[in-house]
């Protein structure tokens, strides 16, 4: 009889074991900031290639000294912002964050802390270690991310497809007449297009900016539907639905799911296209001769780069051992990991111009990786504003139509003026 | 807490009624089993209830909070009242649009669906060769994932895809579904009646369940098998179609993954829909406070159309017990 009241307390004893351990469970996450000791926390995004070139770089750091250790974590690309918004709104931020065009969400809302005073301490020249886009991650004067892996776009052509057209391979020299005179050629329609396009803002833009145009002029005020910047994206558009040497919408989702330049290339669809580093390693195994070259040019020579760099989170409370670990990672030895693991192109020029870059152990045909180098003279700065995201739905949701039928680039230039004004405006409290 | 008999059943029943009139017409008290079961039945059902208070109900009321400030989820909320929800209703042309594109979607895909299943169902309750192989062939695209068959659907509406291939042994020329402003919606209906299996499996149960007696009588009155349908089949199926049209509003105006995966709510927003645009509000433009204020716009537009669906369903929907 005494065993149902035994079961009774049992029962107490085990609520109170459930609600302590929910409650441990609560205060537990608020201290676990990954922070502990001597251990930062550092947060990238990727697959597994990013993981091993990552993770080798830390390893390195902390062979270096033994103060110091780094636990990498990393994030699936599409789940990136979400995961790191959530990390920093729960005030448990990581030491380290990996950022891009999207810096300036975290910088300006003081998310993550400017390094001048860092960099100082640290006697580092941003310059000299990685030239014009030293500064690329700066808001308001100061420096919120240090570069670590930043590579031009490039021309991606295939030799046997320019061979048996009789044109020549592309080279910086190329004015856009040049371009499209060489896409015409490649073109057989039905089967073949010149050129990949450049529906996406990194190829597009460069046209605007080859053209003069900018996006987000020098005060900070959109610029969009400028000359310059109407007469670009109409040629772009016109490439497709005019000249007709670049697959159409309907072309590309013909030829399967996701299809874009990038396949098509490699399919040899289109004979050129425009994009970045990660190409090449897909191309590798490719059964065909293709190689790379600096992007033409119009009045000026542009082009867009993709990188990104790191940062340190508002959260850290180690923000100079931070810092000390970023000098390091973006520094040659580590930087030259990089490379070596066919990653992407290192942010350090060091490293860019030595020989494990220009021949990669792991190029199993001749690739021109001096296109790089070269590139990097005239890269253009992209307006890395803090509504970058709202900038680019502005032109997803007004070019859609117009990329797919065709169009008039002023019309749909005027809309997203008009949008990007009402955006920037809003927001400058 | 001494460990002292604990009362029969019987006594405890007996005990309760006393100690209750002590109180003065209270709560009758629980004995010491009652208590103890009130007790486990508190600690079982805690598990649902620490999740529906911690992460439903708790989030819910926060969000009333948030949709009446202005928060990027980084730096302290700010509230701004009303504004929100005025700037929804009166100043963004996305959000009417992505309303009306909801709007478009349920109320197209809904019935069709429902057509659909009540269709099918009527097919598979048909003694005919080979009726389990067909019940499974209908139910199983339900199983596949969401993300799998938009991938394949991907491939099934491009311009010079099956699906246009043929329409083109009929002579109609197909349009280029996605990526069409006027035909993308249309798109998005097609993908939802690839889904009309989960609905036939629970109307082909209710089906089986109409006593055969029914069906009996009609015949030897004459009545012939549209007029059994309409007669008897349909009315005793309607708690069904009822259930399914209540399941399927609200799962049609919180359509998001097709949306998500298959345009993005591209082109121009052609295909935009209330969940994916508070999304993006919430998570890439960091507008936490105007992401909340349309989820609970959505909130009211979904009571609203569950609300009309009851009232009217004392019309049409017949329930058994109900007969006098």
């Amino acid at each position: 009889m005494s065993s149902t009241g035994r079961r009774g307390k049992s029962a107490w004893i085990a609520g109170v074991a459930v609600l302590s351990m929910i409650s441990l469970a609560a205060c537990s996450s608020d201290g676990d900031g990954g922070s502990d000791g001597s251990t930062l926390s550092m947060v990238v995004w990727g697959g597994d290639v990013d993981k091993a070139a990552y993770q080798e770089r830390i390893d390195l750091f902390e062979a270096s000294q033994d103060e110091i250790k780094i636990k990498l974590q990393l994030i699936p690309g599409d789940k990136y912002e979400q995961k790191v918004q959530t990390m920093i709104a729960g005030g448990d931020g990581p030491d380290i964050m990996q950022v891009a065009e999207g810096v300036n969400v975290y910088s300006s809302k003081n998310q993550i802390i400017p390094l001048d005073e860092l960099i100082a301490d640290a006697g580092l020249d941003l310059e000299e270690r990685f030239g014009p886009v030293g500064s690329l991650y700066s808001y308001e004067d100061s420096v919120y991310a240090i570069p670590d892996r930043s590579g031009a776009m490039i021309v991606y052509y295939n030799k046997d497809l320019f061979d048996a057209a009789g044109v020549e391979y592309p080279t910086a020299e190329w004015t856009t007449e040049d371009a499209q005179a060489a896409m015409e050629k490649l073109t057989i329609p039905g089967q073949q297009w010149g050129f990949g396009g450049a529906g996406w803002w990194p190829q597009w833009w460069s046209f605007a900016y080859q053209n003069g145009g900018a996006i987000i002029d020098d005060e900070g005020r959109p610029a969009a539907n400028s000359p310059e910047v109407v007469d670009a994206l109409q040629w772009a558009n016109d490439l497709v639905h005019v000249h007709k040497v670049v697959p159409s919408t309907s072309d590309y989702a013909d030829m399967g799911p996701d299809m874009g330049g990038d396949p098509a290339f490699a399919a040899q669809k289109v004979a050129m296209n425009t994009t970045g580093f990660w190409a090449i390693n897909t191309l590798l195994e490719a059964d065909f001769n293709w190689d790379i070259a600096p992007m033409w040019h119009d009045e000026e020579q542009a082009v867009a780069a993709f990188g990104s760099g790191l940062a340190i989170s508002r959260d850290s409370k180690k923000s100079e051992q931070a810092f000390q670990a970023i000098d390091f990672l973006t520094d040659a030895e580590a930087q030259t990991v990089i490379i070596d693991k066919a990653q992407d192109v290192p942010a350090n020029l060091a490293v860019q111009s030595s020989e494990a870059f220009l021949k990669p152990e792991w190029a199993t045909r001749e690739v021109n990786m001096a296109a790089f180098g070269e590139s990097s003279a005239f890269v253009f700065r992209s307006p890395l504003i803090p509504e970058w995201n709202e900038m680019q739905a502005a032109f997803a949701d007004n070019l859609g139509t117009f990329w797919n039928q065709g169009g008039d680039a002023a019309e749909q230039l005027t809309l997203i003026q008009g949008k990007l004004e009402s955006v920037l405006g809003s927001s400058s409290r | 807490m001494t460990a002292v008999d604990i009362a029969a059943p019987g006594t405890a029943g007996a005990q309760a009624p006393r100690r209750a009139g002590r109180r003065g017409g209270a709560r009758p008290r629980l004995t010491k089993r009652g208590r103890s079961e009130a007790l486990a039945f508190w600690l079982f059902i805690s598990p649902w209830l620490i999740g529906f208070v911690g992460f439903l109900l708790g989030p819910m009321i926060a969000s009333v909070y948030i949709s009446l400030t202005e928060w990027d989820s980084f730096t302290p909320a700010e509230f701004v009242g009303l504004d929100n929800y005025t700037r929804a209703l009166t100043d963004d042309p996305v959000f009417w649009k992505a309303l009306g594109n909801t709007f478009y979607y349920a109320l197209v895909s809904v019935p069709l669906g429902l057509v659909i299943g009540v269709w099918l169902a009527n097919l598979l309750n048909k003694k005919i060769r080979g009726r389990k192989f067909f019940r499974t062939m209908i139910y199983l695209p339900t199983l596949v994932p969401l993300v799998a068959t938009a991938m394949v659907f991907k491939m099934v509406l491009a311009p010079s895809g099956p699906l246009n291939d043929l329409l083109g042994i009929f002579g109609v020329e197909g349009p280029s579904w996605l990526l069409d402003p006027n035909w993308v919606k249309p798109a998005l209906v097609v993908l939802s009646a690839w889904g009309a299996g989960g609905a036939t499996v629970l109307l082909l149960s209710a089906m089986n369940g109409i006593p055969r007696e029914f069906y009996e009588a009609a015949e030897i009155d004459g009545a012939g098998p549209m007029r059994q349908f309409w007669a008897i089949t349909f009315p005793q199926i309607t708690p069904i179609i009822f259930f399914n049209l209540i399941m399927g509003l609200i799962g049609a105006f919180q359509i998001f993954s097709q949306v998500y995966i298959l345009t993005a709510g591209g082109p121009d927003n052609a295909s935009m829909t209330i969940v994916p645009l508070l999304f993006r509000e919430a998570f890439s433009f960091y507008h936490f406070g105007y992401a909340s204020a349309i989820a609970w716009l959505l909130f009211i537009v979904i009571i609203g159309f569950t609300a009309i669906a009851f009232r009217t369903s004392r019309s049409w929907v017949f329930y058994e017990t109900e007969v006098r």
